[in-house]
This record gives structure tokens, sequence and C-alpha cells, in this order.
């Protein structure tokens, strides 16, 4: 499970990113699509990177 | 002994060798808290402040190494040879009365910079609610819409720095990578959208470097009401913006865990992630806008950050001045404590809040935040020659370190003198602003170095006069020596 949200937080960053690098580069040229294409990597980035970061630091002060 | 952090433990002994750190936690730690909300004000007050492509960008990665250099070579060794706080250190040298009338200093600067980034999250709220925000000049809250946003932000902030501090510790944790992106993407789209509005084609870096100069960073003269920067003011102001930590030796606190003391080079991540990468890309967002309406010279990071990247872009700025004003709050709540040991942890944070917040109400903090954040580092600066001094040199010339504990004083006036006069030399330097040989040596922004060896010789020279005059009792002497 960890190790699966881990993977899609990751995705998200580099979902993050590829839309701003792709219209530096004038390989997109719709500045609302980046926006938005950001957004939704912004929500799947907070939602996964939740299940996995400070969660191991969690458990320790737990026990 | 732990507090809320978990990470104030060993308060007044030397950290143990089972609770050292390695070179990870120390890079994270910096990388993160240099990412902060105050970068999206900084950045674009450059620009107002008419630097050049050349000034900004060697300015900042000269000022930067300076800074990095200060927390290795400075800080960071005596930090991992004690091992105390600064607090405690201090309490050592200067007395328990001295350093209370530090933690006030150091609370109060606290409270303005945590009111600088609730006025940051606040332009966020601007950009949804349509009330009139401050504009670059203004010095005291223009609408009543701006007052109810800090209001609320405020509240907000303070209420969970009192309640839940946990929480926002992780959120802060969890929006680090992301927020450090966001800040990437800006300078992306900014970059992008200069290339389109000044029809530049870019097949080379020199291309991309003759824009920069002819459209982004053109020098020239300041907006009116700012001061011209320069190379000079740009490196000085990257050295010395987190005086307090390095040179200041805030930073003790937290390298007295470090296994080396070159593990203080982890602070180049937070400086070339912050102070580098993240004021460039604000400064452009806020260049683009000048260039699109030279009329426009509100600093908002909330409506830049929103015209660059949207919703993500304001949910940064939020983020960001959330995250940190929290712990800024929470930390002038400690020190404020540390004068009022008996009041509530909870009251004494809503009241350092509710503070904060009514700093934050005046865009004129926010607006000069570059003489502010010069000011901040003036203010604490002496203590950190102090440190520095009674650390490696008082030793060699005869006289006690740590004499507060060693005589027993509870107010080294010795080092009341460094700190106090000092100040009054600096701030009189300032005002006076005397120009020699075409420059100003003596602006806020340059004046702390000076200042550094003016501390450090008054600290020498009084304490020799003043070790002579009150003589350490034996029991006092002997209980100094077993505690260093």
């Amino acid at each position: 499970m960890k190790l699966i949200a881990q993977v899609i937080s990751w995705l998200a960053l580099v979902a993050l990113m590829l839309p701003s690098l792709l219209f530096l580069f004038g390989a997109m040229d719709n500045l609302d699509a980046v926006k938005l294409i950001m957004l939704i990597a912004t929500v799947i980035w907070f939602v996964a990177a939740a299940l996995w970061i400070g969660r191991s630091e969690e458990a320790a002060g737990s026990a | 002994m732990s507090d809320e952090y978990g990470v104030n433990e060993y308060e007044r002994q030397p950290v143990p060798q089972c609770a050292w750190l390695g070179l990870r936690s120390f890079v994270g730690q910096y990388a993160g808290e240099h990412c902060a909300g105050t970068e999206l004000m900084i950045g674009p007050l450059f620009v107002a402040a008419g630097v050049s492509a050349f000034d900004v960008v060697v300015g900042l990665i000269v000022g930067n190494a300076l800074a990095v250099f200060s927390w290795m070579f400075l800080c960071a060794p005596i930090a991992t040879r004690a091992r105390l706080t600064l607090y405690f250190q201090l309490e050592r040298i200067c007395g328990r009365k001295l350093v209370t009338l530090y933690n006030l200093a150091n609370g109060v600067m606290f409270c303005f910079l945590a009111g600088s980034m609730i006025t940051v999250s606040a332009t966020a709220f601007g950009v949804w609610f349509n009330y009139r925000q401050p504009a670059l000049n203004d010095v005291y809250p223009n609408s009543a819409g701006w007052v109810i946003a800090v209001l609320a932000v405020g509240a907000v902030i303070s209420v969970v720095a009192a309640y839940g501090y946990k929480m926002v510790a992780r959120i802060a944790n969890i929006a680090a990578p992301w927020m450090v992106l966001v800040f990437l993407a800006f300078g992306f789209v900014g970059i992008r959208q200069f290339i389109s509005e000044t029809g530049t084609a870019i097949h080379s870096a020199g291309d991309l470097w003759h824009m920069t100069q002819t459209a982004i960073w053109k020098g020239g003269d300041p907006l009116p009401g700012q001061i011209k920067f320069t190379f000079w003011h740009v490196m000085f102001f990257a050295w010395f913006c987190n005086m307090a930590m390095h040179v200041g030796m805030s930073d003790l606190s937290v390298f007295r865990y470090a296994r080396q003391s070159w593990y203080a080079v982890a602070s180049a991540a937070g400086m070339y992630v912050g102070h580098f990468m993240a004021w460039l890309c604000a400064s452009i967002l806020y260049a683009l806008q000048l260039h699109l309406d030279p009329s426009n010279t509100d600093v908002l990071p909330g409506p830049l950050a929103y015209k660059a990247c949207g919703i993500a872009g304001l949910l940064c700025v939020v983020v960001a001045g959330w995250t940190t004003a929290n712990p800024t709050i929470y930390r002038a709540g400690l020190a404020f404590q540390a004068i009022v040991p008996g009041a509530s942890r909870f009251k004494v944070t809503l009241a350092t809040g509710a503070i904060a917040t009514l700093a934050g109400m005046f865009p004129a903090i926010a607006m000069k935040l570059l003489g502010f954040v010069a000011l901040y580092g003036l203010i604490l600066m002496p203590m950190g020659a102090v440190v520095l001094i009674d650390f490696w040199v008082i030793k060699r010339f005869g006289m006690q370190s740590n004499y507060a504990q060693v005589s027993g004083k509870s107010f080294n006036i010795a080092a009341a003198v460094a700190w106090l006069v000092t100040l009054a030399i600096c701030v009189t330097l300032v005002k006076l602003d005397p120009v020699i040989g075409g420059v100003r040596p003596f602006q806020i922004y340059f004046v702390s170095l000076p200042g550094w060896f003016i501390a450090a010789a008054l600290y020498l020279i009084v304490s020799k006069f003043y070790q002579q005059q009150i003589r350490p009792t034996a029991g006092s002497a002997e209980a100094g020596e077993v505690a260093s």
C-alpha cells in the first residue's frame, strides 16, 4: 500500500512539473490546460503523499 | 523533556552521542524551511529595487555561498563542540536577565516576521474575494476586506499554532517538495510568457541571458519609494538575511545534533532552492506584471501566482505562508514564555498570534521586507559575536568564558554593552548614511559587517575591565568549571 502511494505521489509530482516544462519549450501553448493539470496533480500529490509522509514517525511516536 | 516539536530536547545539557543526526536530516530541514511565503515577496522586491540580471544572479550565488560558509565555519563548529542550545549557551555567558531581554527582542522580531507571512497568505484570498489589496508603498491597511482577510488568516494560524502544531508540521513536510516544484513552475511559465511577449527567439543560453538582461532584470532606476539594489546589495542581502541564524548563532540549537560540523553544508539546500531559485522565479512573475502593465507596481503574491499557475499557484501562496508562519508564531511564543515561565503555552501562543496578526494588517512590513529582514539580522547579530568570542578567543586574553555562570551574575554587563552599544552605533551609522568615495557603506544592508567587529571588540574590551572588577566567588567558579 505504502509503495503504491509512493509511486502515485511521485507520478503526481512529474505531472505537476511536466506541463510547465512543455509550456516553457513551446510544446504546449494552452496555459489554462497547464493550470488545470497542475491543480489535478496537486490534489493527487496531497492525497497520496498523506498516506506515507510522516506516517512512520507517527507510528514511532505512538509506540 | 521534549516539547510539541519533539526536537527541543536536551535544553540544559549537551546533546548525547546517541541523539546525533546524519547529513540527510539537515538537508531536508533547510530545503523545507527556506522555501517560505516570504520568498514570494523578496523576489519581486528585488525587481522593484531595479536590479540588473548580472547583479541579481551573481549576487545571489556569491551571497548564498557566504551564508553557507557562515553556517559551516562560524556556527556549526561551536555547535558540535558545545552541543548546547543558543539560549543555554547565552545564559552561561550573559546571565538569565540579559537572556530574557534577548528573548524579548527575538520574540518581537519573530512576531513581525510571522506577520509578513500572514500578509502573504492574505493576498491569495484577495483573488477569490476581490477586496482592495495594499499597494507597494502602502503603510496602513487600505480596505475593510483586507483587514477581515488578515484577521481570518491570522486567527486560523494562531489557533492552529496553539492547538495542533503536529498536524501543521506534517502538512509542511508533505507540502515541501510540491511547493518547491510550484515555485519552479512559476519561473518556467514566466519565462515562456516573456518569450511570447517580447517576441524573442531563444536558440541558445546566450539568447536567454540577453532576454533576462533586456526584459526581466533590466537594472535602471528603482520604483518610486524603493532603494536601488546593486550587486553588493543583493550579495549582502543574501548573506545576511538569515544572519540571526548563522552569524547570530540561533542555529547552534539545530547543529548541536550534527555528527560533524561540515554537515552545515546542508544549509546550501535551503539557500539555493529557497533563496536562489524561489526568489528568481517569484521575481520573474513580478517583472512580467510590470512588463505587461508598468503602472501596476503592486507586489501581491496571490494574484501573481494565480496568473501563472492558477489555483495550484494560489494554494502554494496560502500553504507557503501558513506552514512557515505557524512555527514562527510558535517560536515567538517560546521566546515570550521564557520571560514568563509560569504562563500557559496555549495562551502565550494565542497572544503571540494576535500580535503577529495585527502586524500582518500593516502592509508596510511585507512591502519593506528587504529592510526589515536586514534589521532583524542586525538586532540579533551582536550576541552571535559575543558567543563566538567567548568560545574561541576570550581565554587567550586571560579572561573567563561563560562568565555569568562562573561569577553567579544574572546580567553580564560586558555582553550587554557589546549588544546594545553595537546596535546604537549601527543605527546611528544607518541614520547618518554617510557617502564615502561615492558609496554609502552604512546602509542597513551592509552595516552588520562592521557591526560584528564592533560587537566583538566591545565584548573583549569591556570584559577586560568588568571581569577585573567582579571576581568569581570560589563556589560559583567551581560550579562553572564542572558545568563546562
